[in-house]
């Protein structure tokens, strides 16, 4: 198991938001996350990322055997950790490039490997770039600042194709794209796909999962993973909305 | 320095005074209470000192003043073109004359250099740009030991379409203390554009009027100071537009760590008839310790028509959601805090007109950064 999230309980605020959540994510496999706003998706997010200001009350959270939340942010990206972030920040006066080069570099450094120098380190980007059909224009500006909402996301599928994690995270990459560069992500994803390397698509829309189609679904909801299934209750969703789910439980379906 | 100069200098009425120095109150009473003895002024300096203020682009036009007075010894002014006129009304009195503008600058440079106890310099400097356009590098350093005080009082007169590019740098140990009181004149169509970056100083206070005076005139006041230990830069600019059509741009930036102290004051005066004035000025400041503090007052002053003028002036942190993404990307903490406080503080050298310049700045903003954690 490469992930293996246990009853986990966190305080966001003083107020509890995620109430007991269980979740194993295996190497090679895709976990698609539904559920409604404020169930607690980006948390989750958050704190595998290793955000702050997250108070883990109960519970535990494995990746590759040991306990991810004891590491830093940065130590977790460079074990492999990646979150395409939901609301990727603009870094006014921070050069694309140069952000890319230090962070694959950093990363690179943790983990013992040598450093990428320019030449290496422009080949990659180059490839990666024509993959997910991205400008280079991107590249001369700061990070994500002044980018159209599609941009930011585009631009945080090209971090993650640089930067290679073993675990992606993406927080609603689909949200605000249009078709076409819905399109182009989800071929991003999909040229990623391994079977050393896992997924958690955290998504509102049933679309996506038609081009990254997940081997597992999940519904959160109000801080627990509260129906798994496979791709067909995306579609199940889509068509009864979360109320369904809500009477199922009632009349002890599932 | 007698009492009667140094009371000249920190302000002619006790109001103006009080109302000045409000935020450096204590700073300047404690020097002004200590016994100083007068700078040597035929100190020798450190093989440090020597190769801080050599800097390539400026060899063959560098003028040294050590402990206030001119130094013969360390001035190196083989090339400078004859248009360029040095003279001397005394040590400590300077006056430069450019008849014609050239491509390369001059470099101008201030020791303060300790004796075995406190001791005090004063220098004068007045500087006349007649036509063409002139590079200036105003660059203050200092060596570590007792304590050093500094004054310099300085005038600067540019003629009609001049245009003068002015670097000034400080970078000096928390034993020295500078005053420096500048006077910038700005004729018909003439252009000031003036470029700081200080590091250091127990403290440093940073006067700067600016006048236009001519039709057309413009200046601009970009500037930086980073603070660590218990450093204290206090910054006062007074721009004045006395005509019409005039431009003035004032962009600073402050960051302040530890227990550091910073002021910023920028004042801008549009006096009545000088219609068509563009002022703009910003100023950003960046706490880095809760035990930090940078106070920032812009004042803007209109009496005229047709103004076009703005203002903003914010004091705040580090952004924890934009650090949280560089670490998420797997830069180390202490190197994404550098990055993002260069970045900030780069802004200011941004469309600097000499590029040997800015990297020089560059270089000496890398070098105030926490060292152990480097720049990603
Ligand atoms: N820093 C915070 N302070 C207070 N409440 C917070 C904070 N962060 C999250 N919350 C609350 O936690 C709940 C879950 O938020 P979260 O962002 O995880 O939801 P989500 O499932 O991602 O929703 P959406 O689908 O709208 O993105 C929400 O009620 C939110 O208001
Ligand atoms: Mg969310």
């Amino acid at each position: 198991m490469m992930l293996k999230i246990d009853n986990l309980h966190v305080r966001v605020a003083g107020k509890e938001i995620l109430k007991g959540l269980t979740l194993g994510v295996k190497a090679g496999e895709v976990h698609a996350i539904m559920g409604p706003n404020g169930a607690g998706k980006s948390t989750l997010g958050n704190v595998l990322a290793g955000r702050a200001g997250y108070e883990i009350t109960q519970g535990s959270v494995e990746y590759n055997g040991a306990n991810l939340l004891a590491l830093e942010p940065e130590q977790r990206a460079a074990e492999g950790v990646f979150l395409a972030f939901q609301y990727p920040v603009e870094i006014a006066g921070v050069n694309n490039t140069y952000f890319l080069k230090a962070a694959l570099n950093a990363q690179r450094k943790y983990r013992g490997e040598a450093e990428l120098d320019s030449m290496q380190f422009l080949k990659s980007v180059r490839e990666k770039l024509r993959v997910l059909h991205i400008s280079d224009e991107l590249l001369h500006r700061a990070v994500n600042a002044g980018f159209s909402g599609g941009e930011k996301k585009r631009n945080e599928i090209f971090q993650m194709a640089l930067l290679e994690p073993k675990l992606a995270i993406l927080d609603e990459t689909d949200s605000g794209l249009d078709i076409d560069a819905m399109k182009l992500v989800a071929d991003g994803v999909n040229a990623m796909r391994d079977p050393q390397r896992a997924f958690i698509v955290i998504t509102h829309y049933q679309r996506l999962l038609d081009y990254i189609v997940p081997d597992f679904v999940h519904v959160m909801v109000d801080g627990r993973i509260v129906e798994s299934g496979d791709k067909s209750l995306a579609l199940k969703l889509e068509e009864h909305g979360y109320a369904w789910i809500a009477e199922r439980k009632l009349a002890g379906v599932a | 320095m007698d009492a009667v100069a140094l009371d000249d200098l920190l302000g002619s009425s006790a109001r103006e005074r009080e109302e000045s120095w409000r935020y450096s109150k204590n700073a300047i009473r404690a020097l002004t209470q200590q016994t100083f003895a007068t700078a040597p002024p035929d100190a020798t300096l450190s093989a440090e000192t020597l190769q801080r203020i050599d800097l390539p682009f400026t060899r063959g036009r560098r003028i040294v003043i050590v402990n206030g007075a001119y130094s013969q010894r360390y001035s190196n002014i083989g090339e400078l073109v004859s248009t360029i006129r040095l003279h001397h009304e005394s040590a400590q009195r300077l006056k430069i004359t450019i008849s014609t503008g050239c491509a390369d600058p001059l470099h101008l440079v201030y020791v303060s250099a300790p004796a075995g106890s406190a001791s005090r310099w004063q220098a004068d400097c007045e500087v006349e740009l007649q036509s063409g356009s002139a590079g200036l590098i105003e660059q203050h350093v200092g060596e570590a030991g007792a304590d050093v005080f500094g004054t310099l009082t300085s005038q600067i007169t540019l003629g009609p379409g001049t245009v003068l590019r002015a670097t000034m740098i400080s970078d000096i140990p928390d034993s020295v203390s500078l005053l420096r009181k500048g006077h910038c004149t700005v004729g018909n169509s003439a252009v000031f554009a003036a470029t700081h970056a200080h590091f250091g100083g127990r403290l440093q206070r940073i006067e700067s009027r600016i006048d236009l005076v001519g039709t057309k005139s413009s200046c601009s006041s970009r500037g930086v100071f980073v603070l660590r230990g218990r450093e204290h830069v206090d910054v006062h600019l007074d721009v004045r537009h006395n005509a019409r059509d005039t431009r003035s741009n004032v962009f600073w930036r402050g960051v302040a760590d530890q227990r550091s102290r910073g002021i910023f004051h920028g004042a801008i005066t549009v006096a009545a008839g000088a219609d068509g004035a563009d002022a703009q000025l910003s100023n950003k400041n960046l706490l880095l310790s809760a035990n930090a503090e940078i106070d920032t007052q812009p004042v803007l002053e209109i009496y005229a028509d047709e103004v076009k003028a703005s203002h903003g002036a914010t004091v705040g942190q580090l952004d924890e959601r934009v650090l949280f993404y560089l670490r998420s990307r797997g830069i180390p903490a202490a190197a994404a805090r550098n990055l993002l406080i260069a970045a900030f503080c780069r802004e200011v050298f941004d469309g600097m007109a000499i590029d040997v310049m800015r990297e020089y700045l560059d270089a000496a903003l890398v070098a105030r950064l926490p060292a152990d954690a480097g720049m990603p």
